[in-house]
């Protein structure tokens, strides 16, 4: 997904939000579709770490979810997740299918296998570039591999995505350091086009306070690296954690699974202004860890050359006028706390060892020359991107910035030129109107159970299981299918006022003709079904997708081959709790002549619809709708109601017996009720002229 | 606007059977309006069609279209057109009887069937229900009449008031039937122009309605002239 395709064409507020661009809307509807492969390609398109990303991600989709004002935001990241654990098979299956294009003549070297490197790497593999990773460790996969606790992350995750990617056809060669085994002129000489510098924020800061130099204070990243070696370090009673991010977070939540039996943190920022996010916040101190906000460590006190405390020194303010960091202190109120260890987790620069013997430009201060927009450095053909170009980020907007190199790559190896690339804005659909959020039915979300902060620390078990197959079809039920609402043709529209008078969010207005404003449309299809013009189509789902299918079913069936009685089922998609449901049972049915045709409420259906089924040579049509009670849309089972009596009016009066449109409402669950209501609409059926409309002597051989 | 209501789809499979090739049109105007014979109608009635006729094992083809109004030659050309080259034996228009009889005179030899009876000039007074307000009399005289009008909703078209017939505002054929001349006098009463009733209208001239033949409106301005000498 890149620049807007149509003239004000608005997009999806969470598909804005994603730094890749995810379309996040699409997928909830390919997840309640029950085309989980489909949209597993979805994800991988934007995002070649979806399986890393479905379980870390700061999810800013879910954070500008227009369902928040309604009940909570749709758990798209759970949901990401579902998909990916959902199809794992397919998965590996389709590595193989995986061919890179005819190679050009032109390869390109990326320092760092973090998650902007590979992408990098990926999309110019795709574009037919050979490329090669240089690692300076032994395993890919940069800090998600090598520092992001196996709580949050397990490495057989990073695992996934990162195989996908050297089964591409990337070359990867770990244990070497640039810089020091080669320098980048090396690379250049050695006939690369182009190098990438994707070697992040590796580096842990430190503070230069009295006492710095004592036993027992520790630095993040190597704290946290070697809590992933098989001999992780052991933990004083008391640890205190400088910081209040997410790796503070990371270090603290580690140091508690470790054996301390005291974490304090220590930060600067007030409770409202820690850049940690508010849910690791939150799982942190359910896990007994103690949070000191707006202290400033002043001295390290010791004993013996060994850590025994902190000195703190109270933060008036972290930002100044202008919002930059600048924080004031009051050094008359202090405090002390504790600690046996005392562990740095204050922010992180990049190891600038790659640059050494190269004739790479440094600013004041050890930076790298570089511009954002070009992603360029001061030599020609030596590109940067992720954290090293961009400063902290996540690992999403890493991604993002993978995709960036490799277009501002390829034009370079294309035209010698640079790439200027913008940052641009997609154009979001506004907010949901509180008028139209108080008419929306509320859907308790689904929650996922955290195991328990005691079982938690026991060990660095994941903290969460992600959803069933049951709660994300729930779940994904959820989304309001933002911007695949209903529009008119103004040509055919004959400003009748039905779809006004009809719409039960009190949507659609006329204007010369009738308008149904993007922001307010819930996408029910009521007015398409009954707009008089046939003027009125969905974005999302058209029911003319359906005659198609219809089609599609009987053409393939010799006379000979039709079953006796043809019996066509409409039901309601919402009601299907396991895909598997519709791949077996329903498939089953289909030998003894009943094809269901999935429908996201079947209160969609117009007259038409309903009568195609008897165009198309079937005997009989079973609709079966939702739970008493829980359909989405206000009056639509009414509506739905009346237009089946129509159409059974028109059966009557061309000679055909009305009872042949059979009406259910689901029990429970479609797994529970369908098959009972397609055997009795069957037998029914079968009452009618032994099931057959019309007299065929072919197919009375097959009459049951 | 001009309200009409379907025919019985048995009715209207009598009149298309015995043809092989069907051309059914809708009306994009008060046809659709009316939930008579707009595009959605069209695909309805043809599928009833498809049904009957599969049943009963016939081969007929059914085709569907739809025109904005049935009424203007500009729209009806390429129907034409259409009906020619593809060689249509029978046409149902489910327009208003303005257009079939418009479709039937530019089509001439090609049968124009009927798919619906048009009923009156109505609005809507509730959403579904349509009743008839306008008679298309040619002489207007609402404005003696607080806007009700005598000749369409007088089931006598009594023009001088009730007759004997009206009982607690309705009219003698049905309880259903607001008395006419009653919805007159109780507006008049409100606006306090009552009076006016009273005053002596000399016997109207019924040459402009129905009575006096077919009508024909024509308007100068707009009508082709021969090539003459531009006057200024």
């Amino acid at each position: 997904m890149e620049e807007p395709s149509e003239a004000g064409q608005l997009y999806a507020p969470c598909v804005v939000a994603c730094p890749v661009h995810t379309d996040t809307r699409q997928l909830a509807e390919l997840i309640s579709l029950g085309e989980y492969e489909q949209a597993l390609e979805l994800l991988l398109e934007a995002n070649p770490f979806s399986s890393v990303c479905g379980r870390i991600c700061h999810h800013p989709c879910e954070q500008n979810c227009r369902r928040a004002k309604v009940d909570a935001p749709v758990g798209l990241m759970r949901l990401k997740r579902f998909v990916v654990e959902a199809t794992r098979d397919y998965r590996i299956s389709r590595r193989k299918k995986l061919t890179p294009p005819h190679e050009k003549n032109a390869k390109i070297a990326v320092v760092g296998s973090g998650p902007s490197g590979l992408t990098a790497a990926y999309d110019l593999v795709k574009m037919g570039l050979p490329v090669t990773v240089f690692e300076r460790s032994e395993t890919p996969g940069g800090l998600l591999g090598h520092a992001i606790p196996r709580y949050r992350l397990p490495y057989s995750v990073v695992q996934e995505d990162i195989e996908d990617i050297l089964s591409a056809g990337v070359q990867l060669r770990t244990g070497l350091v640039i810089g020091r085994d080669y320098s980048i002129d090396d690379l250049f000489e050695q006939g690369y086009r182009a190098v990438l510098l994707a070697t992040g924020l590796s580096e842990s800061r430190t503070l230069n306070i009295p006492g710095i130099d004592s036993r027992g204070i520790l630095l993040a990243l190597p704290f946290l690296k070697s809590v992933l070696s098989p001999k992780p370090p052991t933990m004083g009673k008391r640890v205190a954690v400088i910081g209040g991010g997410n790796v503070a977070i990371d270090v603290a939540r580690s140091a508690r699974r470790l054996g301390a039996e005291r974490v304090n943190m220590v930060c600067l920022e007030a409770p409202e202004e820690m850049p940690a996010w508010k849910w690791e916040i939150e799982e942190a101190e359910d896990e007994g860890i103690f949070i000191m906000n707006s202290w400033g460590p002043k001295s390290v006190f010791s004993e013996n050359g060994f850590v025994r405390g902190l000195e703190l020194k109270k933060c008036t303010a972290v930002f100044d006028a202008d919002g930059r960091f600048n924080p004031r202190f009051d050094d008359s109120d202090t405090a002390t706390v504790s600690a046996d260890n005392v562990i740095i987790a204050i922010g992180q620069r990049g190891d600038l060892t790659c640059v050494r013997g190269s004739s790479l430009e440094l600013s004041p201060g050890e930076k790298l020359q570089c511009d954002p927009e070009t992603l360029s450095t001061t030599r020609n053909g030596v590109f940067v991107c992720g954290e090293l170009l961009i400063g902290p980020a996540s690992s999403v907007e890493a991604v993002r910035d993978g995709h960036r190199a490799a277009k501002a790559i390829a034009h370079y190896v294309d035209s010698g030129d640079l790439l200027k690339q913008p940052f641009m804005e997609l154009p979001a659909l506004c907010e949901l109107p509180d008028e139209t959020a108080e008419k929306i039915k509320k859907q308790t979300p689904v929650t996922v159970e955290l195991l328990s902060p005691e079982l938690r620390l026991k060990a660095f078990s994941e903290v969460e299981q992600g959803f069933t197959e049951k709660e994300a079809l729930a779940e994904s039920k959820r989304c309001l299918a933002c911007t695949t609402g209903a529009l008119a043709d103004e040509e055919k529209c004959a400003a009748c006022l039905t779809c006004v008078r009809i719409c039960p969010f009190g949507v659609a207005t006329i204007e010369k003709t009738a308008i149904m404003p993007e922001e307010k449309c819930q996408a029910c299809g009521l007015c398409a079904a009954e707009c008089p013009a046939a003027a009125i189509a969905l974005k999302r789902y058209g029911t003319n997708q359906m005659r198609e299918q219809l089609q599609g079913v009987l053409s393939g069936m010799t006379p000979k081959k039709v079953p006796s009685p043809l019996i066509i089922s409409y039901c309601c998609l919402f009601e299907v709790t396991s895909r598997g449901f519709i791949a077996e049972k329903a498939a089953e049915y289909r030998r003894s002549g009943v094809y269901s045709i999935l429908v996201p409420c079947v209160a969609r259906l117009s007259v038409p619809d309903i009568l195609s089924p008897f165009e198309l040579g079937a005997d009989g049509l079973t609709i079966i709708g939702c739970t008493n009670g829980q359909c989405l849309y206000p009056t639509a089972e009414e509506r739905l109601l009346r237009r089946i009596r129509q159409a059974k009016k028109v059966l009557v009066e061309v000679g055909v017996e009305g009872e042949r449109i059979d009406y259910w409402k689901t029990e429970g669950s479609a797994e529970v009720s369908w098959t009972s209501f397609w055997e009795i609409s069957r037998r029914k059926l079968l009452q009618i002229n032994r099931g057959m409309m019309r007299h065929d002597s072919s197919r009375e051989k097959t009459a049951q | 606007m001009i309200v009409a209501e379907r025919k019985p789809l048995s009715e209207i499979k009598s009149f298309i059977e015995n043809y092989k090739k069907i051309l059914i049109v809708g009306c994009g105007t008060c046809a659709t309006v009316c939930l008579a014979g707009g595009e959605s109608e069209v695909k309805v009635v043809a599928s009833g069609m498809r049904i009957g006729f599969l049943k009963e094992d016939r081969e007929v083809e059914i085709l569907e279209d739809c025109i904005t109004r049935q009424c203007e030659p500009e729209f009806v050309t390429p129907l034409v057109e259409r009906v020619k080259n593809e060689g249509v034996e029978a046409v149902l228009s489910l327009g208003c009887g303005v257009g079939v009889n418009f479709l039937a005179d530019k089509l001439e030899s090609v049968p124009v069937f009927p798919g619906v009876n048009t009923e009156f000039f109505g609005a809507a007074i509730e959403p579904g229900v349509w009743v008839e307000m306008c008679a298309g009399c040619g002489n207007c005289i609402l404005h003696l009449t607080g806007g009700i009008c005598p000749i369409a909703r007088c089931s006598k078209s009594i023009l001088n008031g009730p007759c004997g017939g009206s009982q607690d505002g309705k009219c003698e054929i049905s309880p259903d039937v607001d008395c006419g001349w009653n919805l007159i006098v109780e507006r008049m009463k409100k606006m306090g122009t009552l009076h006016r009733l009273e005053e002596i209208v000399p016997p109207r001239d019924w040459s402009t309605s129905r009575h006096g033949g077919p009508r024909r409106v024509v308007h100068e301005e707009l009508v082709t002239q021969p090539e003459a000498e531009a006057t200024g």
